[in-house]
């Protein structure tokens, strides 16, 4: 399921849809009519695809997998753009955390040979990234920044969180 | 064409984004009703405040047009003002009378503009030829006497003062005695009635009238008072210096006299 392969990442893309779309759907807190806590799976998936994947196909998976996502939050297009952009900031977060030494060639980022703190950052940038375009889709004008500004603050934290878990889980077992 | 090929080679990522999120505003758009909701809101916004701004320049392009526009719409305006409108309803006044043939007939008007006083003083009435109007007619206020009238046009007419020092006019008094009264051209309130005989006893507050002769005005319409009396030595007459009983120059309605029988009489001119 951790693998660099093809069948592993159709893998990935079906059991990461499926626990965003019947498991973290259903987490979401908030107070006052609204809620502010959400939990997102997409940038796992897109940190998950391998290194070597040309970037316009990134962009691309990246779009399916949140038109996915789309299709059952009954929200066409919100994920769809959110993932398309996490997909494509990726090649420039990866050229910010790369190592000294450069990623080995054929390499996935899947945590066999870096380390968790370059995990956790990793995560935090697309989470970070995804999470703020989502949101600002949603609102869909400036003039919400304020609700903008809330949701990612509560809902970033608890999207590392459970990706850091999920990565964690899954290591030992690529 | 290589080099574009190698940007978009080069930026294969990019595009892809671009076109992507295009698609995915599209949807977004068209599948999420409160979006839709902004986006529509937005563009109105938006196009609303191009189409002031373009309707602004367009504003400032047209404003020749426009102004012309506004010139013809207040000369319309203006031409619809009550003081821009000429009343046409002839109010004449006669008495239907067996024992009377009618004689005079009077018409009401308007002193519609006057000269600035000087010894030659005239004015316009707002009656002329379409209401039979005709030179040598003339103009009497309530109570005494106006002017004469000059020169008629289709609607209106110059009428010459009697404080005009071409003015004469025929005048008596209540002994017959008759003579010529004019106006000497400094004093409003006052005329000069010459070639009264000078043996004639004339008393301070004998009253001036009308002769009727020239058949300009109605015979015995009060012309004023005599205050004092000159004779000329001489010529074997004397002059009356008439207080006028009203203010020729500051009357406004006035009344445009018709003699019906000015042509008969015209016929038996004095013989020599």
């Amino acid at each position: 399921m951790g693998g660099v392969d093809a069948a592993s990442n159709i893998i990935r893309f079906i059991v990461l849809l499926f626990l965003q779309v019947f498991v973290f759907r259903q987490v979401s807190l908030g107070w006052g009519g609204a809620e502010y806590v959400f939990v997102f799976l997409s940038p796992l998936f897109i940190a998950l695809l391998p290194l070597r994947t040309p970037k316009p196909l990134v962009v691309i998976i990246a779009f399916f997998f949140g038109l996915g996502v789309d299709f059952f939050y009954e929200s066409l297009g919100v994920h769809a753009a959110a993932a398309t952009f996490c997909g494509y900031i990726r090649q420039y977060v990866l050229s910010v955390l790369e190592p000294r030494d450069g990623y080995k060639v054929k390499a996935s980022p899947d945590g066999k040979d870096l380390s968790p703190s370059w995990w956790l950052s990793y995560l935090a940038y697309l989470v970070a990234g995804y999470t703020i375009f989502y949101f600002s889709m949603e609102a869909f004008s400036p003039v919400f920044w304020k609700q903008i500004i809330l949701k990612s603050l509560l809902t970033i934290p608890v999207s590392i969180l459970l990706c850091g878990v999920l990565v964690s889980f899954l290591r030992p077992r690529i | 064409m290589e080099q574009i090929l190698r940007i978009f080679y080069k930026n294969g990522s990019f595009f892809t984004f671009v076109g992507l999120q295009l698609l995915c505003l599209y949807l977004i758009v068209n599948f999420n009703s409160p979006q839709s909701a902004i986006a529509v809101e937005t563009a109105s916004i938006v196009t609303g405040s191009v189409k002031s701004g373009a309707g602004t320049v367009e504003g400032y392009l047209n404003l020749k047009e426009e102004n012309e526009i506004q010139r013809r719409e207040i000369a319309d305006l203006r031409s619809r003002l009550p003081e821009s409108g000429y009343s046409i309803a002839v109010e004449t006044d006669s008495v239907q009378d067996p024992a009377y043939a009618q004689r005079f007939i009077h018409l009401t008007a308007n002193v519609v503009n006057r000269s600035a006083y000087s010894p030659y003083n005239t004015l316009v009435i707002d009656r002329g030829k379409s209401q039979g109007v005709a030179a040598g007619q003339g103009v009497v206020g309530s109570e005494g006497l106006i002017g004469i009238v000059d020169k008629p046009t289709e609607n209106f007419s110059r009428v010459i003062s009697i404080l005009h020092r071409s003015t004469r006019i025929s005048a008596g008094l209540r002994n017959n005695a008759y003579g010529t009264l004019q106006w000497e051209g400094q004093d409003p309130r006052i005329m000069v009635l010459t070639d009264i005989a000078d043996f004639l006893t004339i008393e301070k507050g004998d009253t001036v009238f009308t002769t009727g002769f020239s058949n300009v005005f109605p015979t015995g319409q009060v012309i004023g008072t005599v205050e004092s009396s000159e004779v000329q030595a001489g010529t074997g007459s004397q002059n009356l210096i008439v207080k006028l009983i009203n203010d020729p120059l500051h009357t406004s309605s006035a009344l445009v006299v018709r003699d019906l029988f000015k042509e008969e009489l015209a016929k038996l001119k004095p013989l020599r």
